[in-house]
């Protein structure tokens, strides 16, 4: 039983981070991207690729290195943030709203089938696998789970940490107004693409960041693994938690893991109907999807806006630096002729 | 020859697996076809084969390309959900099939009732309730309907695919391309739904409500036009063709699971979108052209491949020409 709550709480600990990062995509800078379950992907296949060595025939892969874990998990997101940069530059150059999540929709696909079909890349529909312990083989295999656990842990509150830091400060404030009024922030001297850009770099890093947590988790990885259509449920999640909220999107990952992991656990799915409980699942998350969607869309944890529409919390830094009350005015009111002329 | 006949084969098992990850269920019409590519010998080449097939599938994209931007058109919306009605459409007229046993031109009938309900339902019960949101939030919620269809008919028929036991007819040497009688009907089908579907556009009071609707829906209220009305038309008519489609998709692929919808879905996007958003014949234009890419590239290329080219075709499009091939004019961004 406790192996099986670690095993819960590990994997919703690295949604928790993706959706981290895809929420800075969609819930910060208002685009809607289908293609972030392609960077955890490349994350996890990455990260293998680097640590497990050279492939046996017949199995291909590309590298084929035996670098340490800590090594290989940081190349990885450097590789998913390059990759990302190329998605990142065609979507968001020109295309908005529906039209953005149009094109990221076929380059997921694209990019899925391409991996695919593709053996010498990652070893095609087979999947690359292999074991590799980051801890060095030093502990029990009951230990690593645990040990391993809080490593997730960790990295998700330093994560959670430097994600707050941003979505108070300037740049956060700045992204938020980007995605609220493209053209009020491009007339006061913002580069839309620029700020769009960087947040989606960032989100995918972020993807690809857990995408190698998750590789140390499951150790085996190939396409069936990564459906397209499983980011519906870091959607889900962000949905449930508080879209553009750090701390909502934190507790919609475990709200909708840890929850909809046990509600369909005790879901009989009899031996020759394997699909049921599966299937159940995901239709509790379409309803979920469009109920949150429909009444309501901000989320359990709202994202906390001033009255002028900036973030208006203090960070914990600043906070504990400075004793004056946060203000929800950071940009000089503007005065009231302009104001009508507005309204 | 013999080499010929494989790749014909290969060609047709690619196809089936790309498209629902599972092989086809009866072997029955490659086998017939595989005998016929032997029996027509050097007078047929790989390349009209899988022309021919090409065009027999940008046919039915065609219906279902257009019946997604004619959601589109009314609602604006972009609908993820479109696939699912596809789907049921298909799924209708099997059950007609194999547990009613009626034939082929009841279960078409069937589906296309089918498929109409099913999108009247969505726009019912969905589409309508967010109207008065963004488009993306409606998108979102689409997504959410095509989980819940999706996995609805998973439940009822299983994961296993399904398929239709009717009659495939003869071998037809048309010209170049080797058709059976069955993907002849398929096509002919197709191209006088196509034809009414312009009928209905530019000849009755619906299609110019309807295009009146597209253009401005609060105009057109004003102007004494019953637009929740006419949307709830067009969405029935939308929602007729593809579930029309959706059968004759089954009925050519040879095999039917719940996911078929959903992997057409794309190549309606795809189709619809490079060659023009919410404007049915420019869509038509794009389905042609989307058929024939993908035709080239599964005889040049490799079939492996053809979906990465379709779908890198969908990403070049919009980078260059977002508004689609066959619509004037270029906008530097584009909004839904």
């Amino acid at each position: 039983m406790l192996q099986y709550w670690t095993a819960i709480l590990t994997e919703a600990t690295i949604f928790a981070i993706l959706a981290l990062g895809i929420d800075m995509i969609w819930g910060w800078a208002g685009d809607f991207d289908l293609s972030a379950y392609a960077y955890f992907a490349l994350g996890v296949y990455m990260t293998i690729v680097m640590t497990v060595g050279k492939p046996k025939a017949p199995v291909v892969y590309i590298l084929g290195w035996h670098l340490p874990y800590l090594i290989a998990v940081p190349i990885a997101v450097v590789v998913v943030v390059a990759f990302a940069s190329i998605i990142g530059a065609i979507a968001l150059r020109s295309l908005r709203e529906v039209y953005f999540s149009i094109t990221t929709l076929g380059a997921v696909w694209a990019i899925y089938y391409a991996v695919e079909n593709y053996t010498p890349l990652f070893n095609g529909y087979n999947g690359v696998y292999g074991l590799f312990d980051p801890m060095g083989g030093s502990l029990s295999y009951n230990n690593y789970h645990y040990i391993f656990l809080g490593f997730c842990l960790l990295v998700l509150f330093l994560i959670y940490l430097v994600v707050q830091r941003l979505s108070t400060s300037a740049f956060g404030r700045m992204v938020r107004a980007v995605r609220d009024d493209e053209r009020a922030a491009a007339v006061y001297g913002r580069n839309v693409f620029w700020a769009k850009y960087r947040t989606y770099l960032f989100g995918a890093g972020l993807a690809g960041l857990s995408g190698g947590l998750f590789a140390a988790y499951i150790g085996a990885f190939n396409p069936l693994d990564w459906k397209p259509t499983e980011i519906f449920v870091l959607y889900a999640a962000i949905l449930v938690g508080g879209r553009g909220n750090p701390k909502g999107v934190v507790l919609g990952s475990f709200i909708v893991y840890v929850g909809f992991v046990e509600m369909t656990r005790y879901i009989p799915s009899p031996a020759a109907r394997p699909e049921l409980g599966p299937a159940l699942r995901q239709i509790l998350i379409g309803l979920l999807i469009i109920l949150m969607m429909k009444f309501r869309p901000s989320g359990l944890l709202p994202e906390q806006l001033g009255s002028d529409g900036t973030v208006a919390r203090r960070s914990w830094p600043e906070r504990l630096l400075r004793s004056t009350p946060a203000t929800n005015h950071p940009i000089a009111a503007p005065d009231d002729e302009f104001n009508e002329d507005v309204a | 020859m013999r080499d010929n006949s494989k790749t014909l084969v290969k060609f047709e098992w690619r196809l089936c697996y790309i498209l629902h990850h599972s092989a086809p269920a009866t072997d029955d019409h490659f086998i017939i076809e595989l005998q016929t590519a032997r029996l027509f010998g050097g007078t047929l080449s790989i390349f009209w084969i899988s022309l021919g097939q090409g065009l027999a599938v940008a046919a039915i994209l065609a219906l279902s390309s257009v019946a997604f931007t004619l959601e589109y058109a009314v609602s604006r919306v972009v609908n993820l959900a479109h696939g699912e009605i596809l789907t049921i459409g298909a799924y209708a007229a099997y059950v007609c099939e194999t547990t009613y046993h009626q034939d082929i031109y009841v279960c078409a009938v069937v589906a296309t009732i089918c498929g109409s309900l099913a999108a009247i339902a969505i726009n019912f019960i969905v589409i309508e309730n967010f109207r008065n949101q963004k488009p993306l939030a409606t998108l979102i919620a689409t997504l959410g309907v095509s989980l819940v269809l999706q996995n609805v008919l998973l439940i009822i028929f299983g994961g296993a695919s399904d398929s239709y036991t009717f009659n495939q007819g003869s071998l037809l040497h048309v010209g170049p391309f080797l058709w059976t009688t069955l993907t002849i009907e398929v096509m002919v089908a197709a191209i006088v739904v196509a034809v009414l579907i312009y009928l209905l556009l530019q000849r009755t009071r619906l299609g110019k409500a309807l295009r009146a609707v597209s253009q401005n829906r609060e105009l057109s209220q004003v102007s004494g036009i019953p637009a929740r009305r006419v949307v709830m038309q067009t969405w029935g008519v939308a929602g007729a063709v593809s579930g029309f489609a959706g059968f004759l998709y089954g009925e050519t692929i040879g095999t039917i699971t719940p996911t078929i919808g959903n992997g057409f879905l794309l190549l309606s996007i795809t189709a619809a979108v490079g060659g023009g958003l919410g404007r049915p014949y420019a869509t038509l234009g794009g389905a042609v052209v989307l058929g024939l890419v993908m035709a080239a590239a599964g005889t040049y290329v490799s079939s492996a491949y053809q979906l990465v080219i379709a779908f890198g075709f969908l990403v070049v499009m919009l980078l260059i020409k977002p508004n689609g091939m066959f619509v004037r004019g270029m906008a530097q961004t584009v909004r839904a």
